[in-house]
């Protein structure tokens, strides 16, 4: 597989968000909620300018037969067993949403991210 | 090309909703699950890119959901039980749709294949024409809290088109199961709204 940008997953979130693309800061920060709740699993549902609904599985894990139904699911985080922590959710949701706008502009040299308003 | 940059290209295609990888036996699986908006080339385009960004053999599955409206969660059968009688040597798999359920049996001298048997058997409880006949089963990961990652292989013999699902449980066995209803569940959705 190739290597993430991002390499290690020891990196933390910021030194990610500084030096590494926007999908892995996603997945990091997907990782750290994972791992500081004790969840089971955890996906992040987001709708991006230029990309669309967008579902990011922590991990990178496949969704298969979707049994937690993703894709009905509204924008936001939905994690196994729920998670109660609705500032946390909104700032994963904000950064997924930041951080794929970032990676899908469609000059990754410049600095237009996808939505902007001219 | 790296993995970050690859899941980007892929998920820039039209119609894709997610990208997952799984990597077993030097072979990198990659999922992509799709829209209503996605077009049929996508599994060729997402191969082409799939094989030029990774290193080495790349299998690719793009699991398709119409529209949400006309295939509703409902008509998915569900895993209702797994039980095994080593008295007789024989795996039992119970599937439900809505109210009504089946039962499939297969004899447990065949392994991992088993419950593929036995949950192809189940389906053919709702649906006697199936075209799919159990393929193959095979354990690509035990993670270290003992979960286990089962890919499940079905054939239609007349076409030889294949379908496959990947998925975790408890047991192997329970993966199996799984992945067998991963692999199906979206062909035969159509063909179960009826009964419903």
């Amino acid at each position: 597989m190739p290597e993430p940008t991002a390499t290690l997953l020891t990196t933390s979130l910021v030194d990610v968000a500084r030096l590494g693309s926007g999908l892995g800061a996603v997945y990091r920060a997907l990782d750290l909620v994972v791992d500081r709740y004790g969840l089971d699993d955890a996906a992040l549902v987001v709708e991006v300018p230029g990309l669309g609904r967008q579902v990011l599985h922590a991990g990178r894990r496949p969704i298969g037969d979707d049994e937690t139904h993703l894709h009905d699911a509204p924008e936001g985080l939905h994690t196994q067993p729920p998670l109660d922590e609705p500032v946390v959710a909104e700032l994963l949701l904000a950064l997924g949403a930041l951080a794929l706008r970032y990676d899908a502009r469609p000059d990754p040299g410049g600095t237009a991210v996808p939505g902007e308003s001219a | 090309m790296s993995l970050d940059e690859l899941e980007l290209e892929l998920r820039r295609l039209r119609g894709v909703l997610a990208v997952g990888f799984q990597e077993s036996d030097g072979l990198l699986l990659v999922e992509l699950q799709a829209g209503p908006d996605a077009y049929p080339e996508l599994a060729r385009d997402a191969t082409l890119i799939a094989n030029q960004g990774a290193v080495g053999p790349v299998a690719v599955e793009v699991v398709r959901w119409g529209d949400r409206a006309s295939a509703p969660r409902e008509t998915r059968l569900r895993l209702v039980e797994i039980t095994n009688d080593p008295a007789v040597g024989q795996l039992q798999v119970r599937l439900a749709l809505g109210d009504d359920e089946g039962v499939g049996r297969a004899s447990t001298d065949h392994g991992l294949l088993a419950p593929v048997e036995a949950t192809v058997a189940a389906i053919r409880v709702f649906l006697p024409d199936l075209r799919f006949l159990p393929g193959w089963a095979r354990l690509v990961e035990t993670t270290p809290d003992r979960r286990f990652l089962v890919v499940a292989s079905v054939t239609d013999p007349d076409t030889q088109e294949h379908r496959r699902g990947a998925a975790e449980g408890a047991s192997p066995v329970a993966a199996a199961t799984r992945a067998t209803l991963a692999a199906l569940n979206r062909t035969i959705a159509l063909d179960l709204a009826p009964l419903l």
